[in-house]
């Protein structure tokens, strides 16, 4: 087992794509096991709800390795599977801004019950054991800053100080302009900073 | 520390900063300028919060169940067809698409069938026409061909040679001797090496 995985840590992620593509399971696993961790953590930051992050990670996973022909190796394979988990996020953030946009219940609501069941509630929710379990993961103020920007500014500072990334790659992962991401990443560290300071006072 | 004139710091100074890139000159600027230096310090304590977040990870059986639902190719199925069928079952339009061809050919062959047995007759006059056409046209072709060989110079050569059967046997001995020789070297020349090329055995 230990030298399967020595074999396996030898060999770049385009290789073991190459052994995927030829219908080997164990490279599939070796691409999950490289990383399941870093993609669940981004998406988790993201959202912010444990249960959530891993359907969107395991949605990313199946979408990319269902997908492993359509990669071309003159990239990153962490490049595009970040996308891809990047992009489910942001859809799913979208998604659900449109599902709280009104404070007054569903827009799909015939009836004054059915308005009042969909009702946003403000400052009443109950927090679950699960919750509490994940508000300790997440419950650092750092953390809690993070959670509060703008997407767009978590994506970007997630990727380049938590994983590392440098600008060029985020920028291509995200489909956005260089000067924009370094903008993101600006403005984010500021709005961060700020955050902290508040809690600080 | 003053507060020296002329441009401060900006976000690329910063990363340059953070990431123990900075110019000469700003690492000046820098030694002599409180609030960039306060302004790059907040950066860092900022950049170091994020960085030391702990890496989280899924439940123990996420890859068990994301491998649930990957298709892994099979090795020995042709690559082609997997493409293509992986292609067809990726969106519900391009499935739509698969399925609305296969119901028009499926249709158009029932439909076929159909008309033959219900136009029996009809398709056996023209079976008997077409075959009686197709006869008639090999014919005039054969007898085309027979006139064209007949008129080559080489034909009485061919024909007196027929007239004597020793030298028929003799040059078919002899057209045989050929041919064979032709097939074994050949054979020579595609067979493979038996000696042990260099890379094979790796």
């Amino acid at each position: 087992m230990t030298s399967g995985r020595t074999e396996w840590a030898s060999l770049s992620d385009q290789e073991v794509v190459l052994l995927a593509r030829s219908g080997q399971e164990a490279a599939y696993r070796e691409l999950i096991r490289r990383y399941e961790r870093p993609v669940f953590a981004l998406l988790f930051r993201m959202v912010r709800d444990r249960e959530l992050a891993e359907d969107l990670a395991q949605e990313t996973f199946v979408k990319a390795l269902n997908a492993i022909d359509s990669y071309r190796p003159e990239f990153k394979f962490s490049s595009w599977i970040f996308k891809i988990g990047n992009n489910a996020a942001i859809d799913h953030l979208r998604r659900r801004e449109l599902d709280t946009l009104s404070l007054d219940g569903s827009p799909h609501a015939e009836t004054p019950e059915a308005m009042q069941a969909t009702a946003l509630q403000i400052g009443a929710r109950q927090e679950s054991p699960l919750d509490t379990v994940e508000a300790k993961e997440l419950g650092g103020a750092i953390e809690a800053a993070i959670g509060a920007l703008r997407p767009e500014y978590r994506s970007c500072i997630l990727l380049r100080h938590v994983e590392g990334r440098p600008y060029e790659e985020i920028a291509e992962m995200l489909n956005l302009p260089l000067g924009t991401v370094k903008t993101y990443i600006h403005r984010a560290r500021n709005e961060l900073r700020q955050s902290l300071a508040h809690l600080k006072e | 520390m003053t507060r020296p004139s002329g441009p401060h710091f900006s976000p690329d100074e910063i990363d340059a900063w953070l990431a123990g890139t900075l110019a000469l000159e700003w690492q000046q600027h820098l030694d002599r300028c409180q609030d960039c230096l306060e302004w790059a310090r907040a950066e860092r304590e900022i950049v170091d919060q994020v960085s030391a977040l702990p890496l989280l990870s899924p439940a123990a059986d996420f890859a068990d169940r994301v491998m649930a639902s990957v298709a892994v190719p099979d090795p020995f199925a042709i690559r082609s067809l997997q493409a293509t069928r992986r292609r067809l079952f990726a969106t519900r339009r391009s499935l739509a698409v698969a399925a609305s061809v296969t119901i028009l050919l499926l249709g158009s062959m029932a439909g076929s069938i159909a008309w033959t047995l219900a136009n029996q007759d009809t398709l056996a006059s023209l079976g008997g026409w077409l075959m009686i056409q197709g006869g008639q046209a090999a014919w005039l072709g054969l007898r085309g061909l027979a006139s064209n060989v007949i008129e080559q110079p080489w034909y009485d050569g061919l024909r007196s040679l027929a007239n004597h059967p020793v030298r028929l046997a003799l040059a078919s001995a002899m057209a045989s001797l050929a041919y064979l020789g032709g097939v074994f070297t050949l054979r020579r020349l595609l067979a493979l090496p038996t000696q042990q090329v260099a890379h094979a055995g790796m």
